[in-house]
C-alpha cells in the first residue's frame, strides 16, 4: 500500500514537470502544442544516447558532474529546441498550431529512433539520478525507501519555483499576456510571435527535462511512450486548476503538481480493483470526468445563486 | 463561501478516492484475487499430465497446506502468442505441483502496450508483496524488473527476443539479479532451410518490419547473418506506420521471389494486405507462427508459444519452491520449431510441398 502511494507519488511528480510545460502551452498561450507527444521521448532519447556513449561525466572547474544530471539540462535544451521549431513553423511559416505541432511530433519520431538508436534502450546497468554511489552513501536505512521521492520532489521544487519567478519578470509578463490579449503585447511595441516561440520552448524543454527523469527513473527508454503524452498532460492541467480555482493562494504550478499526481492516482486505483485491461482508459477517463463535473458544478451553483 | 464549501468537497472526494486505494490493496491481500477472466480454472495439458509427478511436486503438495504462492503476471499486450505463453506459463506451475486456486493465487494484469502503465502494475504487484512476478514481453520484464529489483522480489520473464538487447541478462551471460526467463528468438535457421526445400529456385527473400520495434531488430541481424548460407539475398524494407505497409508491399514484391515475417506487431497486423498483393503476384509469403499460417502464409517454422510459456511456468515453480535461485538459472531459448503448412494456399500459388516437409509438419490447414 505504502510503495503504490510511493509509485503514485514519484510517477506524478516526474510527469508534473510535462504538465507544467503543458500548462504553459495550453493554459498561458492557449496553444494545442502537439510537440509533446515527440518531445517527452526526446528527453528520454538524450538522455540514453548520453549515459550508452560512454561519457560518464563532463568536468566544469575541476569539477565532474556526472553524465546522468548532465543529461536533464541536456534534455532542456534539446526539448527547447524542438519547441523554437514548431514555434517558427507556426508564426513565420504561418501554419496553424495543431498543424504546425503535428508536423514537429512526426519529424520527432524519427529523430528520437536516431538519436535512441533502437526503439527499446535499457539503463539497467548504469548509474542515474535515483541510483548512484552518493544516493546510496547519503540515504541509508528506511530513508532508502524514499530516497528516489525525495530527489524527484527536489527536481520538482526548483523547477516549480523558477517557472514561478520566471512568470513574474517582465518576459513572464509579456507571455501571459500573450495568451490572454495579444493587442497588448503589440501596444508595448513587442511581437507577439516571437513570445509565442519563447514559450513554446520553455513548455518544450521542461517536457523533455521530464522525459528524461522518466527514463532514468523507470531505467529504459521505450520510444512509444510518447504517444498520449499530451492528453496525460492535458488532464493534469484541467484537473489540477479546476480543483484549486477557489483557493487563491495555490499557484497554479502547484495546482498542476497535485493534478498530475492525482492523475496518477486514477489510474493506479483503476488497476488496483481489479479493473480488465480493455477497461482501464475507460475507467480512468470516467474518473477525471466526475473530478472535472464536480469542480465545474459548483461554478454553476454560485452563478445560479448570484 | 458556498464556492469554497464545494471545491472543498471535491478535494475531498479526491481523497476518498485515494483512500479507495489504499482499501482495494488491503482488501486484495484479504480475500481471494479474482482469477483471470478468460479461463476460470486452469486445463491441465496433456504434457503436463503426462509428466512424471517429481519430488519437488510431492514436496510442493505436501507443503502447499500451509504456503500459498501468489504470483503477478504483467503482460504487456492482448494477442495470441502472449496469450498463449500466460496459458503456458500457469500450465508450467501446474506441472510442477503448483495449482491455482489451490496453492496458487495468480494476478494477472495487462499493460495494454503502455509501459506507464506497465510500471504500475509492476509497483502495486511489488507493494502486494508477491512471491514472483511474470513479465511477459520485453517492456513488462523492463518494468517488473525495475520495481522488484528494490524490494527482493525474483522475476521471471518471457517472450522477450533478446534478453541482452533488453539489458536483461550480462555481457557475460550471468544475471544482473534475481531475473531469469525465457527468450523467443524466431528459429531463423530453420525457417531458411525450409523456404530452401519449398522454393529450390528461389533466390531474393523480402521482409518488411517496423523501424520503431525493439524486437525486430536483433531478428533482421540474425536473418542477415544467415540467408548467405542459404544461397538468399534479402530485400528488407523498413516502415514506420501501419499505413505505410501497402506502398513498402508494392515495391518489395516487385523485386523478390518470396517474403518472410518476423514477429512484428505492425506488419503482422497487417498481413492480410501483404497476402493480398502477395497472392495477385503470385509471391509466396512465409510466416512466423502458426495464427500466420492460419489466415494464408504458405508455411511456417515458428515456436510454439504455449511451450515456451511452460518452460517458464516451470522455471518459476522452480523458484518459488526454492529449488533454485533465479540469479543462477540461466535464461533459455526453445531450440527446436514446429513446422506449419497450409495445403490450400500452396495449390493457389502452384507450388508442391516435398513429401517430407509434409510428414514432418505440426499442423497443416487445407481450407
Amino acid at each position: 500500500m505504502e510503495s503504490i502511494l510511493l509509485g503514485v507519488f514519484e510517477q506524478g511528480m516526474i510527469y508534473s514537470i510535462m504538465a507544467m510545460g503543458i500548462f504553459i502551452t495550453y493554459a498561458i498561450l492557449d496553444f494545442p502544442d502537439m510537440t509533446t507527444d515527440g518531445s517527452f521521448p526526446l528527453g528520454g532519447a538524450v538522455t540514453v544516447a548520453l549515459m550508452t556513449s560512454g561519457i560518464t561525466g563532463i568536468a566544469v572547474f575541476g569539477l565532474v558532474i556526472p553524465s546522468y544530471i548532465v543529461a536533464l539540462p541536456l534534455a532542456f535544451i534539446v526539448g527547447a529546441a524542438a519547441g523554437v521549431l514548431t514555434g517558427v513553423i507556426h508564426v513565420k511559416f504561418k501554419v496553424r498550431d495543431l498543424i504546425s505541432g503535428i508536423i514537429m511530433m512526426t519529424a520527432l519520431f524519427t529523430i528520437n529512433l536516431r538519436v535512441a538508436g533502437s526503439a527499446n534502450v535499457p539503463i539497467f546497468s548504469r548509474d542515474n539520478m535515483f541510483m548512484n554511489p552518493l544516493v546510496s552513501s547519503v540515504f541509508t536505512g528506511n530513508g532508502k525507501k524514499y530516497s528516489t521521492l525525495l530527489i524527484i520532489f527536489f527536481v520538482v521544487l526548483i523547477c516549480k519555483l523558477i517557472l514561478d519567478a520566471y512568470l513574474r519578470t517582465r518576459s513572464g509578463l509579456l507571455l501571459r499576456a500573450v495568451g490572454d490579449n495579444p493587442q497588448f503585447v503589440t501596444t508595448l511595441a513587442r511581437d507577439k510571435g516571437n513570445v509565442k516561440i519563447l514559450g513554446l520552448a520553455i513548455a518544450n524543454g521542461l517536457i523533455a527535462l521530464s522525459g528524461s527523469l522518466m527514463a532514468q527513473w523507470q531505467r529504459v527508454f521505450d520510444l512509444q511512450q510518447g504517444t498520449g503524452t499530451m492528453v496525460i498532460g492535458l488532464a493534469s492541467v484541467i484537473v489540477g486548476m479546476s480543483l484549486t480555482k477557489g483557493f487563491s493562494f495555490i499557484r497554479a504550478t502547484t495546482a498542476v503538481i497535485l493534478g498530475s499526481i492525482i492523475y496518477r492516482g486514477c489510474i493506479a486505483i483503476a488497476i488496483r480493483f481489479g479493473m480488465s485491461a480493455n477497461d482501464l482508459k475507460l475507467i480512468t477517463a470516467a474518473l477525471l470526468f466526475v473530478i472535472l463535473v464536480l469542480s465545474r458544478e459548483k461554478k454553476k451553483k454560485v452563478a445560479h445563486h448570484a | 463561501m458556498m464556492k469554497k464549501g464545494l471545491r472543498f468537497l471535491s478535494i475531498g472526494i479526491c481523497v476518498v478516492l485515494m483512500i479507495g486505494l489504499i482499501g482495494g490493496c488491503v482488501q486484495k491481500a484479504t480475500e481471494t484475487p479474482i482469477p483471470p477472466t478468460e479461463e476460470p480454472v486452469v486445463e491441465v495439458s496433456p504434457e503436463a499430465e503426462a509428466a512424471p509427478v517429481t519430488e519437488e511436486a510431492a514436496a510442493a503438495e505436501q507443503a502447499s497446506a500451509e504456503k500459498v504462492y501468489t504470483v503477478g503476471i504483467n503482460q504487456f499486450a492482448e494477442h495470441g502468442s502472449l496469450d498463449n505463453c500466460r496459458e503456458g506459463f500457469i500450465e508450467g506451475l501446474a506441472a510442477k505441483g503448483l495449482i491455482e486456486g489451490q496453492n496458487l493465487k495468480i494476478d494477472y494484469q495487462n499493460a495494454q502496450t503502455d509501459i506507464g502503465i506497465a510500471n504500475q502494475i509492476a509497483q502495486i504487484f511489488v507493494s502486494n508483496k508477491v512471491d514472483l512476478i511474470c513479465g511477459i514481453a520485453t517492456p513488462s520484464a523492463q518494468a517488473s524488473y525495475n520495481a522488484a529489483s528494490k524490494a527482493n522480489i525474483p522475476v521471471i520473464y518471457t517472450a522477450v527476443t533478446s534478453p541482452e538487447a533488453a539489458e536483461l541478462v550480462k555481457p557475460d551471460g550471468t544475471n544482473p539479479g534475481m531475473i531469469t526467463g525465457t527468450s523467443d528468438l524466431l528459429p531463423a535457421k530453420a525457417q531458411l532451410e525450409m523456404i530452401r526445400e519449398v522454393l529450390p529456385e528461389a533466390k531474393k527473400i523480402g521482409i518488411l518490419y517496423t523501424t520503431s520495434e525493439a524486437n525486430s531488430k536483433p531478428m533482421i541481424e540474425l536473418y542477415e547473418k544467415l540467408a548467405p548460407e542459404y544461397g538468399f539475398e534479402l530485400v528488407i524494407k523498413g516502415i514506420s506506420t501501419g499505413a505505410d505497409i501497402p506502398t513498402a508491399a508494392d515495391t518489395v514484391l516487385n523485386e523478390v521471389d518470396c517474403m518472410t515475417n518476423l514477429l512484428d506487431n505492425t506488419v503482422v497486423n497487417s498481413l492480410p494486405t501483404i497476402l493480398d498483393k502477395a497472392n495477385a503476384k503470385k509471391i509466396p509469403v512465409f510466416g512466423s507462427e502458426i495464427e500466420q499460417v492460419r489466415i494464408g502464409c504458405l508455411a511456417a517454422e515458428g515456436i510454439n508459444y504455449l511451450e515456451l510459456g511452460r518452460t517458464t511456468g516451470e522455471m518459476a515453480a522452480d523458484v518459488l519452491l526454492g529449488n533454485a535461485k533465479a540469479e543462477d538459472l540461466k535464461f533459455q531459448t526453445i531450440e527446436e520449431s514446429n513446422l506449419y503448412l497450409n495445403e490450400k494456399v500452396a495449390k493457389e500459388l502452384g507450388i508442391t510441398i516435398p513429401e517430407a516437409l509434409l510428414s514432418r509438419a505440426v499442423e497443416t490447414f487445407q481450407d
